[in-house]
């Protein structure tokens, strides 16, 4: 297929949600960095945690780009290559937490430090691995039309997400992270057509296994009796503290917000004010008409991504574009979900806003890549007669998309 | 390839999903944002806003040096130091902390140091107390993380425990406790200031909003009291000395202008260091017995009964009655304590030689004669409780003042018998203020002056403003007349004992020998010698009245042996301090 210009607005709405989180961090930076001096005993400067994201900004902005102009085919290629290094860079991970030589935070090991390089997330990587793998593997089960065969599609993508899962959520207790997996293999489980019936049972499965997960962990327990308890919770309730503070910086936003530099709760009252609560304090500094409009953004995102979706031809890129359409959407629904007090907490970050670089990263290296796809999109009405395309399908010309499907 | 994929079906059932949770979302943020947006103003408001207390700084006492003001009591910024275990195990500074803390506190630092530090679980434990400003500033020199002050301010004393049961002290929570600090509590504190600030969670004020309140402090008054520095001193001293030379337990004394009510000195010992309150361990050295210790006033009283029945025209000092040393009261019969005077004699006498059977029969001439009728019930109680005042409060500006008690006539126990007691001193309760205010009315014309220990106030530029001239709270409580005559038989009574006084002055003064009730019955072993008295230049000028107390446990102590060298140490001394001009 003759490639055309891509999908500009991905492009705009991708720096542009990053810019908002830059300049949120910019506004809160020195109250944060205040705050842990002044608690922790740290000494971390105004400035800080802006540079930082600038950098965080910067390298998103590269990957961004070299995601958009590696050839997807070669990505796709080594998409198993990416999965392995995540799966060992997870068991390093473990084993380095077993014997303390990484030393973990809040009772579990997510990161590994590169010093002054920083700190990476193999999560991360695991994730974009099992994004890149399934993408190709559903894509070749699709077009074999063995989607919903159990032995040969469904076992092994169970195999591969409960493999990755136990690495998350058991090992690093990262149910933020374990749920957007599960939500990009879902996605790509349902565009890749899997049936109703299996839909159902899948579903039926998580939810046996979420109810599981909460009830073995008592942490869990009080984020979901928390959640029942509404709007009733109260600042004085350490296990209601969290959601509490981020409905009162939403709250008390009103229609317009406070502005920016003027946010309160950022001063230590809402606590992950720059991580996970980002959208708590986007909703007290920009009120009503910031938070609608970001929402707004992240719709429109994630409606381009399932535009290009809907104007892939190759399965495996079709494929794709929903993971990443489900890794961003789980994201954003969880997250924003969880400030404005309608699902319990879960600890997923905001992508392209929240503070932390591995993320940032990934995901815009992801969306990098659908920018990339958007540039081989074919108009609808092609794709349904595809068996007889000619010329006349192609939104620009060029070679035929049969050259493109080559080592698929 | 299926159809189904190929429609793009379910990137229809996607978008709706994202849709329809975005519409929720929106819905949802309406309702936080825009309908409940002032219930969670309210509640960030509550939390953001910071009622901050701006102290006031507590007023501060004076003494008189002659006329000018000098400090009693002062205030000093001392600082309490508290540490974060969390934040300093965390950088690894404790071995450095344990040795500016050991270096410079010293002394300062708690026994609990050491768990302080290893309480890793607790954000918020004090490691030290009262540190001065440059220990503070020295262990804040070291930048330590997670070790902070709190400014304390504490009272101080520049000299020392002179006056401590008048003064009172001020507790940890800043409250005035006995005496003066107790009494005038709310002048002396003043009213705190407010501040209302948005701070960050750790109470930082922050620069943030508008609707940041100051209101500061209103600082408490500065009182200068009539106590002069020197007289105390000296009324302390003499005190000690009288302690000594008894081999007593406890002794109190009290120095006031009989023309003004004027309390020039106010000592009671043992006492303590008001700057180390907290190390006392018998809270009864906090009382001021001068005021709140009612006891039997015993033979001083005799002036009260001798001025009541010159000024009722009854007697005068050289009247005479028959005395035997005995005196029957309906069943009871009274005796002296001086035995051998007997025979005919004058009332001046009775009072030289503290007959107790004259002050009866002038009790009963009060009445018919011959019993000491209600007619002369009724006028005792009207000069002793109405017009002299005892048996009841004062009103000195200092804490924990006692009534006393005198029975009424009209109480069935205010009977003859009580009423021939209460002629020599028995049966009644008063207090050493009571008793020497009632006398400075007898002895400066018949004014009752309400005593007083506030002369005035500093005010905040440091100018002394004297209180305007206390008037009599009572005039012709008895007659001018009485007045002199008292003055006369109280000196004639003094002049008994040779070579006591400085030649060329009037002095003038009655002994005391109270028992002591234990257990409801007079015990033998046990006495309160008093002495009360006045001086001046001469019979119209008396300028000071001093009387004193002093008692030893199981110990008979007599007014004259005891008490009254006390009396004429201090008395001789104020002639001369005061500059009295002999006349005589």
């Amino acid at each position: 297929m003759r490639k055309h210009h891509g999908d500009r607005l991905i492009v705009v709405l991708t720096v542009l949600l990053m810019f908002i989180g830059l300049l949120i961090i910019y506004a809160i930076g020195p109250q944060r960095a205040n705050l842990l001096n002044s608690v922790y005993g740290f000494s971390y400067s105004d400035t800080y945690f802006f540079w930082k994201q600038l950098l965080s900004f910067g390298l998103s902005l590269g990957a961004f780009w070299v995601l958009s102009v590696v050839p997807y085919n070669l990505v796709l290629k080594h998409g198993s290559k990416v999965l392995w290094v995540g799966f060992i860079a997870c068991a390093l991970l473990a084993i380095g937490g077993w014997t303390h030589i990484i030393a973990g935070t809040n009772g579990a090991v997510r990161w590994i430090d590169l010093g002054p390089l920083g700190s990476v997330q193999p999560a991360e990587i695991l994730k974009f691995g099992v994004l890149l793998y399934l993408a190709v593997f559903l894509g070749i089960r699709s077009r074999e039309g063995r989607v919903n065969d159990l032995k040969a599609t469904l076992l092994p993508v169970g195999m591969l997400a409960a493999f990755a899962l136990l690495f998350v959520i058991v090992i690093q207790k990262d149910l933020g992270t374990g749920i957007s997996l599960t939500a990009i293999v879902a996605t790509m489980l349902v565009v890749a057509g899997i049936n109703r019936k299996i839909i159902f049972s899948l579903f039926g499965l998580l939810l046996i296994a979420g109810t599981i997960l909460i009830f073995t962990s008592p942490h869990r327990i009080e984020r979901v009796l928390t959640y029942l308890e509404g709007d009733n919770t109260s600042t004085s309730d350490a296990e209601s503290y969290h959601i509490e503070h981020a409905k009162i910086a939403i709250g008390s936003g009103g229609l317009f917000g406070v502005g920016i530099g003027d946010s309160v709760q950022a001063s230590g009252y809402l606590p992950e004010a720059i991580n996970d609560s980002i959208f708590a304090i986007i909703g007290e500094t920009f009120g009503f008409v910031g938070t609608v409009a970001l929402i707004a953004l992240f719709v429109a995102l994630l409606m381009r991504l399932l535009g290009v979706m809907d104007h892939m031809v190759d399965v495996r890129l079709k494929l794709l574009a929903a993971g990443v359409f489900g890794w961003l959407g789980a994201h954003v629904i969880l997250n924003i979900a969880a400030m404005i007090g309608i699902f319990p907490l879960t600890g997923i970050t905001l992508p392209l806003l929240s503070y932390g670089g591995t993320s940032m990263i990934f995901m815009a290296a992801a969306l990098g890549l659908i920018f990339q796809l958007s540039k081989y999109t074919v108009h609808a009405s092609h794709i349904k007669e595809d068996i007889n395309e000619d010329s006349r399908s192609r939104r620009g010309v060029g070679r035929t998309r049969y050259a493109s499907r080559r080592g698929a | 390839m299926k159809p189904e994929l190929r429609k793009g079906s379910r990137s229809r059932i996607l978008a709706g999903i994202v849709l329809a949770i975005a519409t929720i979302f929106v819905f949802r943020l309406f309702y936080l944002q825009v309908i409940q947006h002032d219930h969670y103003v309210a509640l960030a408001q509550a939390e953001q806003v910071k009622r901050d207390r701006l102290p006031a700084s507590r007023g501060e006492i004076y003494a008189l040096n002659g006329s000018t003001p000098v400090k009693l009591v002062m205030n000093e910024t001392v600082y309490t130091v508290f540490i974060d275990p969390f934040v300093v195990n965390q950088s690894k500074e404790v071995d450095e902390l344990r040795q500016v803390m050991k270096d410079v506190a010293g002394g300062n630092l708690l026994s609990t140091f050491e768990d302080s530090v290893n309480a890793t679980d607790s954000r918020y434990q004090v490691i030290a107390k009262r540190v001065t400003r440059t220990q503070a500033e020295k262990i804040k020199e070291k930048h330590l993380k997670g070790v902070r002050f709190l400014a304390v301010s504490q009272r101080v004393y520049p000299e020392g425990q002179l006056a401590a049961q008048a003064l009172g002290f001020v507790n940890a929570d800043g409250v005035g406790n006995y005496g003066l600090e107790g009494y005038m509590n709310d002048e002396l504190s003043g009213v705190d200031g407010k501040l209302e600030t948005v701070t960050d969670v750790s109470d930082v004020p922050l620069t943030i909003g508008s609707g940041n309140i100051r209101i500061p402090a209103k600082d408490g008054k500065n009182i200068v009291t009539t106590i002069d520095r020197n007289i105390q001193s000296k009324a302390e001293q003499a005190l000690a000395d009288g302690i000594k030379r008894s081999n007593a337990t406890d002794a109190s004394v009290v120095v006031m202008d009989p023309n003004t009510g004027k309390v020039m000195a106010m000592a009671n010992l043992p006492t303590y260091d008001p700057s180390k309150y907290y190390e006392v361990k018998d809270g009864a050295v906090f009382n001021n017995a001068t005021i709140s210790a009612p006891y039997e006033p015993g033979s001083d009283v005799k002036t009260y009964t001798m001025a009541t029945a010159i000024d009722k025209g009854v007697a005068k000092a050289t009247d005479t009655y028959n005395n035997t040393d005995y005196i029957k009261v309906d069943d009871r019969t009274i005796s002296n304590a001086t035995k051998g005077h007997t025979g005919v004699i004058s009332f001046q006498t009775a009072l030289t030689w503290s007959l107790n059977t004259g002050f009866v029969t002038l009790a009963q001439r009060l009445g018919n004669g011959t019993e000491i009728t209600k007619t002369a019930r009724d006028t005792m109680y009207q000069y002793f409780h109405d017009r002299f005042k005892l048996g009841q409060k004062t009103g000195i500006e200092l804490a924990n003042e006692a009534a006393g008690i005198i029975i009424s006539p009209d109480d069935a126990d205010g009977n003859a018998v009580r009423y021939s007691n209460m002629s020599f001193g028995q049966g009644l309760d008063a207090t050493i203020i009571q008793v020497a205010s009632g006398f400075s009315a007898i002895i400066n014309g018949g004014n009752y002056y309400k005593p007083t220990i506030i002369a005035g106030s500093v005010n905040d530029d440091g100018v002394y403003m004297p209180n305007e001239a206390p008037q009599p709270i009572e005039t012709g409580a008895v007659q001018a007349s009485t007045s002199q005559q008292i003055k006369e038989m109280t000196h004639v009574a003094r002049s008994g004992f040779a070579g006591i006084d400085k030649p060329g002055y009037y002095i003038g003064g009655k002994t005391g020998t109270s028992q002591v009730i234990r257990n409801g019955v007079y015990a033998d072993d046990e006495t309160i010698a008093t002495y009360l008295g006045y001086g001046g230049s001469d019979i119209d000028h008396p300028e000071y009245v001093i009387m004193v107390s002093i008692h030893g446990d199981h110990k008979v102590l007599g007014g004259s042996v005891d008490a009254m060298p006390i009396f004429s140490e201090i008395s001789n001394w104020l002639l001369d301090y005061l500059k009295i001009q002999p006349k005589g």
